[in-house]
C-alpha cells in the first residue's frame, strides 16, 4: 500500500475533465465535469494537513479547507458540506469561479511544483453533490425571532448576509431588481463558468430556510426606501457596482464598442430566454473583437464572444502576463479556446469613422510601484500601432453607483463613492445610518464574490449585535 | 504548608542578602544536593578510632562527587554519624565538669553568634528538656578551628557546642530516645520563627552527628574531637555534599539524624503533603500523643531532611530501620511477576497507607543498633560494598575509597535496585534483601487480612457501552461546547488517543500564547505545566523499564500503621485511575454494602461569584467526611441551564487542602466525575491534586459519536474495546506523566502538585493550589467564572456550532500562532530576496504582535541619549553570539543540516550537529558543526566527533518535550542516518528519557570532566529547560563546571513528540533566564558561564530582550529553518516534509528542497542590522553592556483583564547588593578543581608514541579517584589518528588499583588498557575503539565470577572496540551499545537496553529487563540456572538455545569469545567453560532482536567489520 502521507507525491494533481475544446466553444454549458466520489476522495488525500493551512489564511471567508479536505478522503460527504457552510454561504459557486489560483490554492504548501490540492473543484463537488443526496442545511435549532430585515440585492453580499441573518432566526426579505437571485452571478459571470440552475438550486435552498425575496423590485423606484427602514428592524445594502470605467480616450462613443456589463448581461438574457427584445442581445458572431482590459470581466468577455462565434478576439492588457490581475485558469482557458493576448498594450484611441474599425496602442513597459505596490506601466513614445476591429468591449471595472436617497438617508459615502461603514468590531459594516448596513462591492469597489460573500456575512453579523441577538457571544 | 511566593527583591529588608531567602526568582526550596556518600562498620560491633579514620579518610576520597564554591575552600557539606562514642563523651564530659548518668546522650547544638539569641535557645532546649522530665548535664564549648572553613562558610559559621543529657534511671533507652525526640521537636517548633541559625544534627543516646560546610580534607582540622584517639566507634557513616547551589547552610550538610541520602526524592512535594495529612492518623502506644509537634516533616529545605524526618517518627512510633525503610523506598512489586505471595502481601499491604518516597535513593543510616544500607526501585545511584579481613563491611558510592590490599578483601559487591543490605550490631549478622524480606513478611498476616480485606473490581474486557446513556447529537454538542472540546481535540488528540492506544504525535513547536496571555476561553488545565527531571534527578524510561511503574490505586478509608491489623486491609483495589463506567458505578453501588459515598454537584448558580461556589463545595465535603462518607464523588455530569459548571480542577484541589487542614483527608478519597478531562495531562493534573480516580464521561461520549458515526479507523473488535484502549492511551501518558519527574507510581503522584502554575492570581492558588509554584499572577475567579459564562452562552445556544479548534494547528479565528501563515510567508520573501526592507515587514509583524508571549508585556525604556549606529559594534560580532540550536541530521535532511552548517561558519557563527552524529568527511571543511551535541542516545559520539568540536554540548533536556526521550521513526533511518549513527537502516532509534550517565549533579560533573578530558580545548555546554528551580540548577552546573549554559523555553521545537508534550512542559525562557542569571550572580557563579537561551527567538528585539533579561548567546532553531524553506507544517515526523527540510525522502529532498545557505546568512544579517538599529536607539553600542540591565525594560500593562493581573516585577528584580558583581562570563573558561594529575602525566609518557604511531607498554598505579583514565590519550589519538586509525600500533597500558569513574571512556583504536583490580562506573562509556581488559588482583581470594568488578553503565554508547572483564558488571551494562564487543561474567539489571549493534557475551547470571529497546547486535547468554526467560524483555527480542547441530558458527564464534576473554584476563570461569565446552553449551542462548534473521546475525558482523 502506497504511503498514505506521500499520497502527493504519488498521485498527480488532476482537475476535473473538461470539455473536448470543439464542443465548448460552440456551447455555453460550464466546461468542467465534476469529480466521481473516488477522485475526489483521492485529490482530497493530497492535502497533508499543514499546521500552518496557507490555504485557510489566504482564503478570504477562511474555509476549514484541511478540514473538510479530509472529510471528504473519509467519504463524509455531509460533514463536509455542513462544515464548508460554516464559513461561506456560497461555496459550490466559489468553488465555480474563485481565482482559486490565487487565493487558496496558489498559497498551498504543494503549490511549490507539487502541485496544489485541487480545492476549488472539491468545494464545488462537495456542495453539488451533498445538494443532489438531498442534504440540506439544519434549521432545527434555530428559534425564530420576530426580527425581520430587509436585504437591498440578491447578489452575493445580499445572499451571505440572508443566510447568516435566517440561520439566527432573523427573517431577511431580499429585494432584487432583476427577476432571477443572484445579481452579478447570474447576469454578469458567463454560464459555462457557473451554470444558471446552480443559483436557482440555491435560491431553492434559501427560501427553504425561511428566506423571503422580492423580486423584480427596484428600491428606490419600485418600493420607497423610506417604507424598508420604517418596516423592517434593519436593512442591509448589497448593490454592487454598476458605474463602468471609462477609458477616456477617443471613440469610446462609436457604434460597436460596448461595456462589458451590457454584454455579459444581453448574453444571459438570451440563454436564460429572459430576452424582451432581441435586438438587446450584443452579438460578436463572425466579428473581429477586441477586448480591453485584463480581469476576471475581461475573460469572461473573450470567452462569451468565443462561442457567440467571433472570428477573432484579440485581448489587450497594459501590463505584463504576470501581473495581469486575471484568474489564471480562466486565462488559460481563454487561450485554449482561441484568444489572442496583447500584452504591454495601453488603448489610446478607438479609431473609425462611423463605426469602429481598429484600436489603436501604445506599447507600455513597467515602471517603479506605486503605493500599493504594483508597477505603473508607461507607454514607450513611437511603438503606436493600430489593429482592425468589428467590435470592441471595454473591460475595465466598475465603480459604485450610489442612488440618490443615500444622502437622503444619511447614509455616508468616500470620495469615489464606496459606502462608509464602521469598523468596529461589533458594528462591522454598520453604515453611518445606525439601521442600515452594507457590504460587498459597494463599500470595498469592485472584488471576487468570495470577498462579497464574506462582507455579507460579517454584516450579519454586524446587525445581529445591533438587534441585541449577539451581545453575549462575543468573546 | 506555607506558599513561599516570590516576591520582589527589597533592599530594605533587613540584612538582606541576596544569597539567602528569596528574591527575584530565586527561592532556597528550589535547592537540590547529591554526593558521595558511605558507611563503614564493625562486623562485631567493636569501636575503634580506625573505624573513624578510615572514614574520615574514605570521604575525602569521595571530594570529586561534592562541589566547591568560587572561594576555592567551602565545601557544599560533609559529616560524620557516629556511633555513640561513649568513653571519649564521658571522658569530655568529665574534663568540662558534667555528671553522667549511666544513659545519656549527646548532640551538637548550632547556635547563633547572637549571645542573647543562643542564651534563649539554651533556654528553650533545656526548659523542653524538663517537660520530658530529662535533666540537662552540660553544654559543652567544643573546639573548633574556623581556619578550616573557607571565606563562603565563615559568612554563617554558628557556635557550636555540646549538648549533654542524663536519663532518669527509670528509663529504658528507646523511651529516652523518645523523649529525647519529643523535647527536640518541640524546642524546633519554638525556635523556628525567631532564630533561623538554631539547629541540632542529632540529639541521641545511639549516635552522634558532626557535620559542617566544609571541604572533606578540612573536617578533621575544624573539629578537633574526630582526631582524638579516645573517640572509637564501630559505625560511622559518612556524607560528601554537591548541592546545586552555594546558598552556606550549615544544617543542610549530611548526615541527618539517622541516615545520609544520595541522590534526590522526587516525590517529596507529595510526601510531605500526606506527611501532613497523616499527622492526625498516627497514634503509637509508645508515642500517645503528636498533636504538639506536627508537622511531622520539614516542610521546606532539603528533600533527604524531611524522609530523615520521616523515618524518626517511625522509629520513635516503633518500627525498626529494616522495616520503616521498607516502607519508605519499597522495592518495585507491583509488576515483578516472580515475587513471593507473601513479600507481595506485605507492600501490598502498606501500599494502602504510605505511599513511596520515591527517586533515585542511596541511603546509608544508623540508629545504633542497625548499620544499614539500601537503594531505590531503578537503583540509580551505586553503592558498591566490600568485606575485609580485620572483619569490616565498608559500603560506598565507588569502590576503592580506602587503600585494602587485595589479598584482605573477603569479599565485595554492590547494590542492585530495591536492595537491601542490614548489619544487626547486636547480633553480628549481615542481612541482604531475600534475609530481610522473610524477616519482615513473616512479622503478620499479610495475606490474609488482604484476602478478607481487599475487593477488587469487576472488569469486563469488552466494554461496548461504552456510554450505558449515549448523548444525542445536540446534548453531546452541548456538553463539548461547554467544556470546550473542539473538532480539533475531538480529532486529533481524543480519536487518537483510542485508535492507537497511545498519545497522538505532532512536530515544531508550541507557538501559541500561554493561556493567561490569550485572547480566548482557554481550558483551566492549560495553565498547569509539568515539572520535569534534570539533572540533578533522573526521568525514567516508563515504556521500556516498566517494571518499576504502577498506576495501582486503592479506595477506602486509611488507616494508623503503628497498629495493624485486618482492618487496614478494607479496600478496593484499582489497577488505574481512569475509571470506566462501569467501575465507577461498581463503586457506588458498594455503598449499599458500606462504602458510604456523597454525590457533590459541580454547578452552582450563575449568579453566585465563584470562590464562595467554591466554599460551599468544600463544606459539602467536610461534612460529609464527617458524617463517615469515605467517597466523594465530585461531578459536573448534569448540566442545568441558568447555572455554571465549577471546574473539576478547582473543586479538586479546594476540597484535597480543605481536608488536609481540618485533618479529614486521609478518612476519604475523591473521585471525579468529569467533562474536563479528556487527554494524559486533565488526569494528571486532577490526581495531582488530589483525585484519588476520575471518570471522564465526555471523552467517552464523544467516542461513542465518533464510532456511531463511524469515523474511526478500527477493526469491528477493536471497536467493541474503544474505552479500553482509549484508556490505555490515557494510562500510557500518565506514566509518562509521572516518570518525566522520575516517579514510579500513581501513590507517589497523587496530590504531589507537580506542576507550575502560569498566570493564575494568588487568590485562586491559596484556595485550590496551595504549594505550587506561581510566580507571575494572573487570572482572578472573576477571570475564570467570566470565561466559563461565555463558554456556557455558547453552549446553550443550540445554533452555534461546537468550535473548530486552531490550539494545535493555526485556523482563522482561533488562538494566536507566532509562526502563522503571514510570519513564515514574510521572512522567506525576505530571506530569499535579501531584501532588508522586505524583512523589516517580517520584524513588524513579529515585534508588533498581539501580546503572545512574556516579553511582549516588555517594552525597552525610551532613551534620551541615541547614538549614532556607525558606534555600534558591528553585524559581525553581534553574529558571534549567535548559535543554531540542535537539530539532528536525521530530523533534518542532510542538504538542510549542511546548508544551516555553511550558513553558520560563513557567518562566524556556530551550528549545532544535533544528536545524530555527523559524516566524518564533514569535519575540517565549512559543512562542519562547531557544535557538537552529546545527547541521552550517544548516536556517533566517538572521540573522533569531540574532537571535531569548538563546543561539546550536553543536551539535558528540550524545550518541546523535557523530561523525555525520543524516537527517529524507522522509516527515516536510511543507509546514511544509519552509518552515522551505527545502527540498522529501517529500525526505529530510540533516545532514552534520562542519560544513563546523569541521575544526579556529580555524575553530570563527572561527564563534563570525561568531556573535558578527551578534547581540553573545547568548551562544555548544558542545555536545560526553562522550569521554576532551573536557576539552582544551573548553578549547580556552573559548579559542576560547565562553560556554557543554554535556558530553553517551553517553545523550542522538535521534529517528533507527543503533543501533550509540546503543549504542556516547560516554562518560556523568559522566566528560566531571569532565574538562571539572578541566581547565578547570587551565587557569584555569573562570570563563569556563559549564558545563552533559546525558544521561538526571531527578530533583533527578541535578542535584545534576552540580552536585557541576562543572556549573553542566542540560541536559534526554526528562524533559519523556515528560512531554509520550512513552512512550519508541523509534519517532520511523518517524514513527507514538503519543503524537503525535515525529511529523508530522496524526491523531497532532491526537487523540493529550496534552501540556500545565503538564505539563512540574509537572516542572521538581518537580525544583527535589526539589533544594532535598537541599540543606537538605547544608546548602547555593544551587546556586553546590555545583560542583565533589567532598568531599560519596562513592563506593559498589559490588553487583556487577565494581562493586567500579571505581575512580571519578579523577572526584572535585580539586588542592589549584587550591583558590583559581574552581569556576564568573564572566565575564558570553567577549569575543573580536578587538574587530572595521572591523566597529564600519562600524555606526557605516550605522547611520542601516538605523535609516531609506534604504540609502546606502559605501567601505572590508579586510584578511585583518577577519573576519566585514558580519555586524555583517546582525545590526542583522535585528533592525530581518528577514532580507530591508530589500531594497529597500540599503546599498552597496564594498571593496577581501583579506577575512578570513567575508566577508557571514549576509547580509541590504539589503546588497550588491563586494569589489575576493580573500576567503578561507566567502564568504556563511548568506546570507538582499542581494548579494556578488567581483572582481579592475583592475590585476591574472593571467587572473580561472583564479584563485582565494574560499575554502572558501562559500555554506553560504545560504538566499537573489545572489553573483558572476569568479574561481574553493575546495572545497565552495554546500555546503548552500538558496536562495542564484550565479555563479562555477570551483569545487574536492565543489561544491552537500547542496543542496536556489537556483540555482549554474559557468562553468568543478568539481572532482570535484559535487553529493553535491544534493536541491532546480539548476545549470548549463559543461563545456569535456567531462569534467564523470566529476565529478559519480551517486547523486541527472542532467545534461541545454541546448539552443535545448525548453530555450527554461532558455537565457534562463541568458544573464540571465551577464548580471546580468557586469554586477555586469565578467567579462571572462562577456562572451567572451554575445559568442558560441549556440556556447557547447551546452556547458552543467542539473544537477538525479533527483526534480525540468526543466519544473519554473523554476516552482518563481518560487515560492520
Amino acid at each position: 500500500m502506497a504511503d498514505k502521507h506521500l499520497q502527493f507525491l504519488d498521485i498527480p494533481r488532476k482537475e476535473p475533465d473538461k470539455l473536448a475544446l470543439e464542443v465548448r466553444t460552440t456551447e455555453f454549458r460550464e466546461i468542467y465535469s465534476q469529480y466521481s466520489a473516488e477522485s475526489a476522495a483521492q485529490q482530497a488525500g493530497r492535502c497533508i494537513s499543514c499546521g500552518n493551512p496557507f490555504c485557510e489564511w489566504k482564503c478570504p471567508v477562511h474555509n476549514y479547507i484541511p478540514n473538510w479536505l479530509a472529510l471528504i478522503n473519509d467519504g463524509k460527504l455531509f460533514e463536509a458540506a455542513e462544515l464548508s457552510h460554516q464559513t461561506n454561504s456560497l461555496p459550490e459557486m466559489c468553488g465555480r469561479i474563485c481565482p482559486q489560483d490565487r487565493l487558496c490554492e496558489g498559497a498551498c504548501t504543494l503549490n511549490d511544483g507539487l502541485g496544489a490540492v485541487s480545492i476549488g473543484a472539491i468545494e464545488k463537488y462537495i456542495t453539488d453533490e451533498a445538494l443532489k443526496q438531498g442534504w440540506k442545511p439544519d434549521m432545527s435549532h434555530v428559534i425564530r425571532t420576530p426580527k425581520r430585515v430587509a436585504v437591498v440585492g440578491a447578489g452575493p453580499a445580499g445572499l451571505a448576509c440572508a443566510d447568516i441573518l435566517v440561520r439566527n432566526g432573523v427573517t431577511p426579505v431580499v429585494f432584487d431588481r432583476y427577476a432571477k437571485i443572484g445579481g452579478l452571478l447570474t447576469f454578469g459571470i458567463p454560464p459555462f463558468k457557473l451554470e444558471k440552475d446552480v443559483v436557482e438550486k440555491r435560491r431553492e435552498i434559501l427560501q427553504e430556510m425561511g428566506v423571503e425575496f422580492r423580486l423584480n423590485v427596484d428600491v428606490g423606484r419600485d418600493i420607497a426606501f423610506e417604507e424598508l427602514i420604517a418596516g423592517f428592524d434593519a436593512v442591509f445594502l448589497g448593490m454592487g457596482t454598476y458605474t463602468y470605467v471609462k477609458g477616456g480616450f477617443g471613440g469610446e462613443d462609436l457604434p460597436g464598442v460596448h461595456e462589458a456589463l451590457p454584454f455579459l448581461i444581453s448574453n444571459i438574457n438570451r440563454e436564460l430566454e429572459l430576452e424582451k427584445d432581441a435586438a438587446e442581445y450584443i452579438d460578436m458572431k463572425e466579428k473581429n473583437v477586441v477586448v480591453l482590459g485584463g480581469g476576471d470581466t475581461a475573460m469572461d468577455c473573450n470567452r462569451t464572444a468565443v462561442r457567440q462565434g467571433a472570428v477573432s478576439v484579440t485581448c489587450t492588457y497594459r501590463r505584463d502576463e504576470d501581473n495581469m490581475p486575471g484568474s489564471r485558469r480562466d486565462y488559460k482557458n481563454s487561450k485554449e479556446e482561441g484568444v489572442t493576448f496583447l500584452f504591454n498594450r495601453q488603448p489610446i484611441e478607438i479609431v473609425g469613422s462611423d463605426r469602429v474599425q481598429g484600436v489603436k496602442l501604445v506599447e507600455t513597459r513597467l515602471g517603479p510601484p506605486d503605493r500599493r505596490g504594483r508597477r505603473v506601466p508607461e507607454p514607450v513614445p513611437g511603438t503606436e500601432e493600430t489593429i482592425a476591429a468589428d467590435a470592441v468591449i471595454i473591460a475595465f471595472g466598475f465603480l459604485p453607483s450610489p442612488p440618490d436617497w443615500f444622502e437622503r438617508q444619511n447614509i455616508g459615502l468616500h470620495g469615489n463613492g464606496r459606502v462608509r461603514v464602521s469598523a468596529a468590531p461589533r458594528y462591522r459594516f454598520q453604515t453611518t445610518n445606525p439601521k442600515v448596513f452594507a457590504g460587498g462591492d459597494m463599500v470595498r469597489g469592485s472584488d471576487l464574490v468570495v470577498t462579497a460573500v464574506f462582507e455579507g456575512r460579517e454584516a450579519a453579523q454586524g446587525i445581529l449585535h445591533y438587534l441585541g441577538l449577539r451581545s453575549a457571544l462575543s468573546a | 504548608m506555607s506558599i513561599p511566593h516570590t516576591a520582589a527583591f527589597n533592599t530594605s529588608l533587613q540584612g538582606a542578602d541576596p544569597r539567602v531567602g528569596d528574591w527575584g526568582l530565586c527561592a532556597a526550596r528550589y535547592e537540590k544536593d547529591s554526593c558521595g556518600f558511605g558507611l563503614i562498620a564493625s562486623l562485631d560491633d567493636k569501636a575503634s578510632h580506625w573505624v573513624l579514620q578510615t572514614a574520615i579518610s574514605s570521604l575525602n576520597r569521595l571530594t570529586h562527587r561534592g562541589a566547591i564554591a568560587t572561594d576555592g575552600k567551602t565545601g557544599d557539606g560533609c559529616g560524620l554519624l557516629i556511633k555513640q562514642p561513649t568513653a571519649f563523651l564521658k571522658a569530655v564530659a568529665q574534663e568540662a565538669g558534667f555528671t553522667l548518668a549511666p544513659l545519656f546522650a549527646a548532640g551538637l547544638v548550632f547556635l547563633s553568634r547572637d549571645a542573647a539569641q543562643a542564651g534563649e535557645a539554651r533556654r528553650i532546649l533545656t526548659e523542653q528538656l524538663k517537660v520530658e522530665k530529662l535533666s540537662l548535664a552540660g553544654f559543652r564549648e567544643i573546639p573548633t578551628d574556623p581556619e578550616a572553613c573557607g571565606s563562603e562558610a565563615l559568612k554563617t559559621l554558628p557556635i557550636i557546642e555540646q549538648v549533654f543529657v542524663n536519663a532518669g534511671s527509670d528509663l529504658d533507652e528507646a523511651t529516652f530516645n523518645r523523649k529525647l525526640f519529643l523535647a527536640r521537636r518541640r524546642a524546633e517548633k519554638i525556635l523556628d520563627a525567631q532564630d533561623p541559625v538554631f539547629y541540632i544534627p542529632s540529639l541521641s543516646s545511639s549516635t552522634i552527628v558532626y557535620k559542617g560546610m566544609v571541604m572533606p580534607q578540612f573536617l578533621v582540622q575544624f573539629y578537633p574531637d574526630l582526631k582524638d584517639p579516645r573517640m572509637e566507634a564501630s559505625v560511622v557513616v559518612f556524607h560528601q555534599r554537591f548541592s546545586t547551589n552555594t546558598l552556606p547552610q550549615w544544617r543542610l550538610a549530611h548526615p541527618y539524624r539517622y541516615l545520609a541520602h544520595n541522590g534526590e526524592i522526587n516525590t517529596v512535594q507529595g510526601n510531605r503533603s500526606w506527611a501532613v495529612a497523616r499527622g492526625p492518623l498516627f497514634h503509637s502506644p509508645l508515642l500517645p500523643d503528636l498533636t504538639d509537634i506536627l508537622p511531622l516533616v520539614s516542610l521546606t529545605g532539603s528533600d533527604s531532611q524531611s524522609l530523615d524526618n520521616m523515618l524518626e517518627v517511625l522509629l520513635a512510633g516503633g518500627l525498626d530501620p529494616m522495616h520503616a525503610m521498607r516502607l519508605l523506598i519499597p522495592p518495585a512489586w507491583q509488576s515483578v511477576d516472580m515475587i513471593d505471595p507473601d513479600l507481595k502481601a506485605f507492600y501490598e499491604y502498606y501500599a494502602t497507607h504510605m505511599e513511596p518516597w520515591d527517586g533515585p535513593a542511596g541511603i546509608v543510616l544508623t540508629d545504633g543498633r542497625y548499620a544499614l544500607c539500601t537503594l531505590d526501585r531503578n537503583g540509580l545511584r551505586p553503592a558498591r560494598w566490600v568485606i575485609t579481613k580485620n572483619r569490616h563491611i565498608t559500603i560506598a558510592s565507588e569502590a576503592g575509597v580506602w587503600d585494602y590490599a587485595p589479598e584482605e578483601v573477603v569479599e565485595k559487591g554492590k547494590l542492585g535496585p530495591g536492595e537491601m543490605l542490614a548489619l544487626d550490631l547486636q547480633t553480628a549478622e549481615l542481612l541482604n534483601t531475600q534475609r530481610v524480606d522473610e524477616l519482615l513478611k513473616s512479622r503478620h498476616p499479610y495475606k490474609a487480612w488482604l484476602k478478607k480485606g481487599v475487593r477488587y473490581l469487576q472488569t469486563d474486557l469488552i466494554d461496548p457501552r461504552l456510554a450505558a446513556e449515549p448523548f444525542d447529537r445536540d446534548t453531546l454538542a452541548l456538553y463539548q461546547k461547554m467544556y470546550n472540546v473542539s473538532a480539533e481535540e475531538r480529532d486529533e488528540i481524543i480519536r487518537v488517543l483510542a485508535e492507537d492506544e497511545s498519545e497522538a504525535v505532532g512536530s515544531m513547536g508550541d507557538d501559541t500564547p500561554m493561556p493567561v496571555l490569550s485572547r480566548k476561553a482557554r481550558s483551566l488545565f492549560d495553565y498547569f505545566r509539568q515539572q520535569f527531571a534534570q539533572v540533578t534527578n533522573p526521568p525514567i524510561d516508563s515504556l521500556r523499564e516498566s517494571i518499576v511503574m504502577s498506576l495501582q490505586t486503592q479506595i477506602g478509608r486509611e488507616a494508623n500503621i503503628f497498629v495493624p491489623g485486618q482492618h487496614h486491609a478494607e479496600q478496593i483495589v484499582l489497577s488505574s485511575p481512569v475509571l470506566s463506567q462501569r467501575k465507577l458505578r461498581q463503586i457506588v453501588a458498594l455503598a449499599d454494602s458500606g462504602v458510604p459515598n456523597e454525590f457533590i454537584d459541580l454547578q452552582y448558580d450563575e449568579h453566585l461569584d465563584l470562590k464562595t461556589a467554591l466554599l460551599q463545595i468544600c463544606d459539602q465535603a467536610e461534612a460529609a467526611v464527617r458524617n463517615g462518607k469515605i467517597v466523594l464523588l465530585l461531578s459536573d455530569r448534569y448540566l442545568v441551564e441558568g447555572k455554571l459548571p465549577l471546574h473539576a480542577l478547582l473543586a479538586t484541589g479546594a476540597v484535597h487542602h480543605r481536608l488536609i487542614a481540618t485533618g479529614l483527608r486521609c478518612k476519604c478519597n475523591i473521585l471525579v466525575e468529569t467533562g474536563t478531562a479528556r487527554d494524559a495531562h486533565h488526569f494528571a493534573c486532577l490526581i495531582g491534586y488530589g483525585a484519588t480516580a476520575v471518570y471522564p464521561y465526555l471523552a467517552y461520549q464523544t467516542l461513542f459519536d465518533l464510532m456511531r458515526k463511524g469515523a474511526l479507523k478500527m477493526e469491528a473488535a477493536a471497536r467493541q474495546e474503544l474505552g479500553r484502549s482509549y484508556r490505555r492511551g490515557i494510562r500510557k501518558g500518565l506514566f509518562k506523566i509521572m516518570s518525566k519527574m522520575g516517579i514510579s507510581t500513581i501513590a507517589s503522584y497523587r496530590s504531589a502538585q507537580l506542576f507550575e502554575i502560569v498566570g493564575l492570581g494568588d487568590e485562586v492558588v491559596a484556595l485550590c493550589f496551595e504549594g505550587s509554584e506561581s510566580r507571575i499572577q494572573g487570572a482572578d475567579f472573576d477571570d475564570l467564572k467570566a470565561d466559563s459564562q461565555y463558554l456556557a452562552k455558547r453552549a446553550w445556544d443550540l445554533s452555534v456550532p461546537v468550535e473548530q479548534g486552531g490550539l494545535l494547528k493555526y485556523m482563522h479565528d482561533g488562538e494566536y500562532h507566532m509562526y502563522n501563515p503571514d510570519v513564515v510567508a514574510t521572512l522567506q520573501a525576505a530571506v530569499m530576496t535579501g531584501d532588508y526592507e522586505q524583512y523589516r515587514q517580517f520584524a513588524a509583524l513579529v515585534n508588533e504582535r498581539p501580546v503572545s508571549c512574556i516579553r511582549d508585556l516588555l517594552k525597552l525604556k525610551a532613551n534620551a541619549a541615541p547614538i549614532s549606529i556607525e558606534d555600534v559594534e558591528p553585524i559581525s560580532s553581534i553574529i558571534a553570539r549567535f548559535d543554531s540550536a540542535g537539530m539532528s541530521l536525521g530530523a533534518l535532511s542532510p542538504e538542510a543540516h549542511e546548508a544551516l552548517a555553511i550558513a553558520m561558519n560563513r557567518l562566524g557563527a556556530r551550528s549545532n550537529s544535533g544528536e545524530g552524529g555527523e559524516d566524518p568527511v564533514r569535519y575540517g571543511t565549512e559543512k562542519n558543526s562547531k557544535i557538537k551535541q552529546v545527547a541521552s542516545g550517544r548516536f556517533g559520539v566517538t572521540p573522533e566527533y569531540l574532537i571535531n568540536a569548538e563546543v561539546l554540548q550536553i543536551k539535558i533536556a528540550q524545550g518541546a518535550k523535557p523530561g523525555e526521550g525520543g524516537q527517529l521513526p524507522g522509516h527515516k533511518v536510511n543507509d546514511m542516518i544509519a552509518r552515522l549513527r551505527f545502527a540498522r537502516p529501517g529500525v526505529g532509534l530510540i533516545s532514552p528519557p534520562p542519560h544513563h550517565d546523569i541521575y544526579s549533579i556529580e555524575d553530570l560533573a563527572q561527564l563534563i570532566f570525561d568531556l573535558k578530558q578527551v578534547n581540553p580545548s573545547a568548551l562544555v555546554s548544558v542545555k536545560l529547560v526553562a522550569e521554576p528551580g532551573v536557576g539552582t540548577v544551573a548553578a549547580g552546573v556552573a559548579k559542576a563546571y560547565a562553560d556554557l549554559i543554554t535556558i530553553s523555553g517551553y517553545d523550542g521545537g522538535t521534529g517528533a513528540s507527543p503533543l501533550s508534550s509540546i503543549k504542556y512542559a516547560g516554562t518560556p525562557w523568559e522566566l528560566g533566564l531571569a532565574e538562571t542569571h539572578q541566581t547565578l550572580r547570587a551565587n557569584e557563579l555569573r562570570h563563569r558561564v556563559r549564558l545563552q537561551t533559546d525558544g521561538g527567538l526571531k527578530t533583533g528585539l527578541d535578542v535584545i530582550k534576552a540580552a536585557l533579561i541576562g543572556a549573553e548567546s542566542f540560541g536559534f532553531g526554526t528562524a533559519p529553518i523556515v528560512a531554509l524553506g520550512c513552512k512550519y507544517l508541523r509534519i517532520c515526523h511523518l517524514n513527507n516534509c514538503a519543503t524537503g527540510v525535515a525529511t529523508q525522502h530522496n524526491v523531497l529532498r532532491s526537487k523540493y528542497f529550496i534552501g540556500l545557505p545565503e538564505m539563512v546568512v540574509n537572516y542572521f544579517k538581518f537580525v544583527a542590522q535589526e539589533c544594532r538599529e535598537i541599540m543606537a536607539a538605547l544608546g548602547v553600542s555593544n551587546i556586553a553592556d546590555l545583560i542583565g540591565h533589567t532598568e531599560l525594560l519596562e513592563i506593559l500593562p498589559g490588553e487583556t483583564p487577565k494581562q493586567r493581573k500579571l505581575d512580571l516585577s519578579p523577572l526584572l528584580a535585580n539586588s542592589a547588593l549584587l550591583s558590583a558583581k559581574p552581569q556576564y562570563c568573564i572566565d575564558p573558561k570553567n577549569e575543573p578543581f580536578d587538574k587530572g594529575v595521572l591523566g597529564e602525566q600519562m600524555l606526557r609518557d605516550m605522547r611520542g608514541a601516538i605523535d609516531r604511531k609506534s604504540g609502546g607498554e606502559f605501567a601505572y598505579q590508579i586510584s578511585n579517584f583518577h577519573r576519566s583514565i585514558g580519555a586524555r590519550l583517546s582525545g590526542e589519538i583522535a585528533k592525530r589518528w581518528g577514532s580507530t586509525g591508530m589500531s594497529a600500533a597500540p599503546l599498552i597500558v597496564n594498571l593496577k588499583g581501583s579506577a575512578g569513574q570513567s575508566f577508557g571512556v571514549w576509547n580509541a583504536g590504539g589503546l588497550h588498557l588491563h586494569l589489575e583490580g576493580e573500576a567503578n562506573d561507566y567502564v568504556g562509556k563511548g568506546m570507538a575503539g582499542g581494548k579494556i581488559v578488567l581483572k582481579p588482583h592475583v592475590n585476591s581470594s574472593f571467587i572473580a565470577r561472583d564479584t563485582i568488578i565494574m560499575g554502572n553503565t558501562c559500555l554506553y554508547g560504545a560504538t566499537g572496540g573489545e572489553l573483558y572483564a572476569a568479574g561481574r558488571a553493575g546495572e545497565r551494562f552495554a546500555v546503548r551499545n552500538s558496536g562495542a564487543l564484550a565479555v563479562v561474567e555477570g551483569t545487574g539489571d536492565h543489561c544491552c537496553e537500547y542496543m542496536t549493534g556489537g556483540v555482549v557475551c554474559v557468562l553468568g547470571t543478568t539481572g532482570v529487563n535484559f535487553g529493553a529497546g535491544f534493536t541491532g547486535g546480539f548476545a549470548y547468554v549463559l543461563d545456569m540456572e535456567r531462569d534467564f526467560v523470566d529476565r529478559y524483555n519480551h517486547d523486541l527480542i527472542d532467545i534461541h538455545r545454541v546448539s552443535p547441530e545448525g548453530m555450527g558458527t554461532h558455537v565457534q564464534h562463541l568458544r573464540g569469545l571465551i577464548e580471546q576473554h580468557v586469554d586477555a584476563t586469565g578467567s579462571v570461569w572462562g577456562a572451567q567453560l572451554l575445559n568442558d565446552f560441549r556440556s556447557y553449551i547447551g546452556r547458552f542462548w543467542v539473544v537477538k532482536p525479533k527483526a534480525s534473521a540468526i543466519d544473519s546475525l554473523l554476516e552482518n558482523l563481518r560487515r560492520a567489520a
